[in-house]
C-alpha cells in the first residue's frame, strides 16, 4: 500500500498544472551566504559594545589615560616646582569661577574676622570677598566668617591659577595628579604585563607537559602562595628601596601565580581535544602546539583576568604609599598624593578629593571593563561572578 | 583526617620558619645600625648597646641568638625606637586585641547585611533592585577601604560631628564604641559587597536547579521553597569565602588604622617601618604571616567539615 493508493481520489483531484517537474540535469546547491562571516574578535566586539556600562568604563579609562599623558603639560607648572609663598592654594579655574557655581572659584573661608574691617581694602584688596556668613558677637565685637577669593586676596593674577589647587609646598596639584596617575598606571600595567608573560610561560609548560613537571612546578607555586602578599611586598620594597622599579618587582614576585594556574587549567581543558591530536599526528612540534594551537583558545580568560588585575596593582601601589614605602619625593603617584592629602584632610580637603576621585574612577572602570570583557569573551558566564 | 591536619601543621611551621628567616635577614642586612640613626647617643653607649644585642657579630651568629631567644625564652627582642627597651612581644600583646576587635566586628557585621543584599538581588533578579545592588557591589568592591575611611572621617567625623574624628584611646563604654564606628564601617564595605555578590550568584543558580522544581511541585510556596531549600544550599559554600576575607580585611585595616590613629597593629607596622625599629618589624611581619597561614589552614580543613563529600588528604 502506498501513499498514492491510499489517497488516490484526493491526489487525482489536483489539477495537473499545479505540479512541477524536478529537472534532473539542473545542479542543486545551497543559497550563497548573503552576510559576511563574523570572526571571533568581531563577535566579541559586537557583544562588548552592547554592554553600555563597560563601554562607558572603557571611555573613562581612555580619558584618564589621555590626561595622564598630556595633563602635566597642559599648564605652566612643573610637577616638582615649589612656590613657598603659595602653599595650600584652593582650586580655581577662571572660566568656571565666572559662572558663580561656588566651585573652582578659589574660595577660602577665613574664620572669625572682625565685621568692621571687611570694608577695609588694605585687609581685603581687589574686592576679593565672595561671601560673608555666620555673624556672631564675641566679647562685644561683631565677628563673621569671610569667604574670599584667595587668589585676589594674595594679589595673584588670573592666568597663574592652580586649577586643582596647590599642596603644602606650593606644587600644582593638577600637574602632580596626572603625573601621579601616569606613574600609577605605568606601575600597574607593567607589573600586570610581566605577570601575564611569566604566568603564561609557566602555566603552559606545567599544563602542556603534565605529570612530574606539572607536579614540581605546582609545588613551587604552592610554596610561593603560602607567603602572605602584604609581607612579601613590604619586605621586598624595604630591601630594594622605594623606586618605581622595585615596586613593580614587588608586585611581580607572587602575583603571577593565579595567571599561571588559570592557564594551566586551560591547557588541561584543551590538550585532550581532537584538533590537538590531529595537529600532533601531523607532526606539529610542541612549541607550535602550545603557542599556535592551544594558547589562542585561552586568550579570553587571559585578557579578562589581566584587566581585573590592574586595579589590584593600583591598590597595592597606593597601599605602599600609605605605609611609607611609596615613590620618593619629588616623584609622585596617586597613592603618594592620597597619603599626603590625608595629613591635611580637615583643613584642605581638596587635596584628597581629586586623587580620590581619579583612583575610584580608575578602579570602578577597570572592574566594569573587565566584567564586560569576560561576558563578551564567554557569554555562558554572563551574570555569574 | 588527624594525619592530614598534622601534615598541614608541620608545613605551616616550616613556612613560618622560612618567613622568620627571610624577614630577619632582610631587615638586618639593611644599611645602618639600629643605634646609629638616633644621633644623640655617644659612641661608647652605642658600642655597649651593640655588644649587648650582639649587633657587632656576624649575621649568622645574630640569627642563631635570635632563634635561641625565641625558642627557649619566648623573647622576640626589644623595641629600639617606638617604645625603647620594651619587649616586642609585650608591645604586640597590647596592640593585637584592638585590631582583632575592629576587624572581627566589621567582618561579622558585614555578613548579615551582605546576605540580605545578595538574597534580595537574587530573588528580584533582572529588576531595578537587582541592578542597583549589583552596581553598589561593583562600587564597594572597587573603591579601596582607605578612600571610604577618608570620606567617612571628613563627612561624619568633621562636617556633621556625629562620630569622633579619630579613635579615642581613653574613652570607655559606649564612647569607645562610638569612636570605633567609622573605621569599622570603612572596613565593612568590601566584605558586604563580596558576600552579596557571591550569594546572588550562588542563590540564582540554586533557584534554577531541579530540586527547587521538585519542592515547588510538591506544593511548597515560593517563600518556603526559597528559604528551606534554596537558601540552605547556597549557604554551604559561603563559609569558604568568609574566612579568607579575614586576611583581606586585615590588609585594609593596616591603612585604615593609621587614618583613624587606632593604636593597633596597622599603625604599629607603619611606624616601625618608618622609624626602622627592626625587631618590631620582624615580629609584626611574622604576626601577619601567622594570621594568613592559619586562615588558609582553616579554609582547607573546613571544606571537609562543611561539605563531607570533600575528602581530606585522600589519594584520589
Amino acid at each position: 500500500m502506498t501513499l498514492y493508493e491510499d489517497n488516490k481520489e484526493l491526489y487525482d483531484s489536483i489539477p495537473a498544472e499545479k505540479f512541477k517537474r524536478v529537472e534532473r540535469d539542473e545542479a542543486i546547491h545551497d543559497a550563497k551566504f548573503q552576510t559576511k562571516p563574523i570572526c571571533f574578535l568581531k563577535d566579541v566586539w559586537l557583544r562588548f559594545t552592547k554592554n553600555k556600562a563597560s563601554v562607558c568604563a572603557a571611555i573613562v579609562i581612555l580619558i584618564i589615560a589621555v590626561l595622564a599623558i598630556f595633563g602635566p603639560g597642559m599648564n605652566r607648572f612643573k610637577y616638582d616646582e615649589q612656590y613657598p609663598d603659595r602653599v595650600n592654594m584652593p582650586p580655581k579655574i577662571p572660566a568656571i569661577a565666572n559662572l558663580n557655581l561656588g566651585i573652582f572659584d578659589g574660595g577660602y573661608v577665613l574664620k572669625n574676622r572682625q565685621y568692621d574691617s571687611i570694608s577695609d581694602t588694605t585687609k581685603y584688596p581687589n574686592d576679593c570677598i565672595i561671601n560673608v556668613t555666620n555673624p556672631q558677637v564675641v566679647n562685644g565685637v561683631r565677628m563673621v566668617d569671610v569667604e574670599v577669593d584667595y587668589y585676589k586676596y594674595l594679589g595673584i593674577s588670573d592666568d597663574e591659577c592652580y586649577w586643582f589647587g596647590s599642596d603644602y609646598l606650593g606644587r600644582d596639584i593638577w600637574t602632580r595628579l596626572w603625573r601621579g596617575a601616569r606613574m600609577s598606571l605605568i606601575i600597574a600595567v607593567v607589573s600586570v604585563a610581566c605577570n601575564v608573560v611569566i604566568g603564561l610561560l609557566y602555566g603552559s609548560i606545567a599544563g602542556y607537559y603534565g605529570g612530574t613537571v606539572d607536579m614540581i612546578l605546582m609545588r613551587i607555586t604552592e610554596i610561593l602562595n603560602a607567603f602572605p602578599r602584604i609581607v612579601i611586598v613590604t619586605l621586598f620594597v624595604m630591601v630594594a628601596g622605594t623606586g618605581m622599579f622595585s615596586i613593580i618587582m614587588a608586585l611581580i614576585i607572587k602575583d603571577w601565580v593565579p595567571t599561571a594556574r588559570m592557564i594551566r587549567s586551560q591547557f588541561y581543558r584543551f590538550k585532550g581535544s581532537e584538533y590537538v591530536l590531529a595537529a600532533r599526528t601531523l607532526g606539529v612540534r610542541d612549541m607550535a602546539l602550545i603557542f599556535r594551537h592551544i594558547l589562542p583558545n585561552s586568550m579570553g580568560p587571559i585578557i579578562t583576568s589581566s584587566m581585573i588585575a590592574v586595579p589590584t596593582a593600583i591598590f597595592a601601589e597606593s597601599f605602599l604609599a600609605y605605609i611609607g614605602l611609596g615613590l620618593q619625593a619629588p616623584e609622585t603617584s596617586i597613592g603618594v598624593m592620597l597619603s599626603q592629602g590625608q595629613k591635611v584632610l580637615l583643613h584642605y580637603p581638596t587635596q584628597v578629593v581629586f586623587p580620590a576621585i581619579v583612583i575610584s574612577l580608575l578602579m570602578i572602570s577597570f572592574n566594569l571593563f573587565g566584567n564586560g570583557l569576560r561576558d563578551a569573551f564567554d557569554p555562558t558566564l554572563r551574570g555569574a561572578e | 583526617m588527624v594525619r592530614y591536619i598534622i601534615n598541614r601543621l608541620i608545613a605551616l611551621l616550616i613556612t613560618l620558619f622560612i618567613i622568620i628567616s627571610i624577614a630577619f635577614c632582610v631587615v638586618r642586612l639593611m644599611p645602618g645600625s639600629v643605634y646609629e640613626m638616633g644621633g644623640d647617643l655617644s659612641q661608647t653607649v652605642i658600642d655597649a648597646l651593640n655588644a649587648k644585642y650582639h649587633f657587632n657579630e656576624p649575621i649568622i651568629k645574630q640569627y642563631g641568638y635570635y632563634l635561641e631567644n625565641i625558642f627557649f625564652h619566648w623573647d622576640w627582642g626589644n623595641s629600639a625606637k617606638i617604645r625603647p627597651n620594651v619587649p616586642v612581644f609585650e608591645i604586640l600583646r597590647d596592640r593585637i586585641p584592638i585590631t582583632l576587635e575592629i576587624n572581627l566586628i566589621s567582618l561579622f557585621g558585614a555578613i548579615p547585611i551582605g546576605m540580605v543584599a545578595g538574597i534580595l538581588a537574587a530573588i528580584k533578579k533582572n529588576t531595578i533592585v537587582d541592578h542597583i545592588i549589583s552596581f553598589m557591589v561593583v562600587v564597594f568592591i572597587s573603591i579601596p577601604s582607605f578612600i571610604f575611611a577618608t570620606c567617612l572621617q571628613y563627612f561624619f567625623g568633621f562636617k556633621t560631628g556625629s562620630f569622633p574624628i579619630i579613635y579615642d584611646v581613653s574613652a570607655t563604654g559606649t564612647a569607645r564604641y562610638a569612636s570605633m564606628v567609622l573605621p569599622i564601617l570603612a572596613l565593612a564595605f568590601d566584605p558586604i559587597a563580596r558576600v552579596a555578590r557571591y550569594l546572588r550568584a550562588e542563590l540564582a543558580e540554586t533557584m534554577n536547579s531541579e530540586f527547587m522544581l521538585l519542592a515547588k511541585t510538591k506544593g511548597l510556596t515560593y517563600a518556603q521553597s526559597t528559604v528551606r531549600h534554596g537558601l540552605r544550599n547556597s549557604m554551604v559554600p559561603l563559609a569558604n569565602i568568609i574566612i579568607p576575607m579575614f586576611a583581606n580585611v586585615l590588609g585594609g585595616s593596616l591603612v585604615v588604622e593609621t587614618i583613624f590613629s587606632i593604636p593597633g597593629m596597622g599603625g604599629l607596622m607603619v611606624d616601625s617601618i618608618n622609624s626602622s625599629d627592626h625587631m618590631l618589624t620582624v615580629a609584626i611581619l611574622v604576626f601577619y604571616s601567622l594570621i594568613s597561614l592559619i586562615t588558609i589552614l582553616i579554609v582547607d580543613l573546613s571544606y571537609g567539615i562543611i561539605d563531607p563529600r570533600v575528602r581530606m588528604g585522600g589519594k584520589k
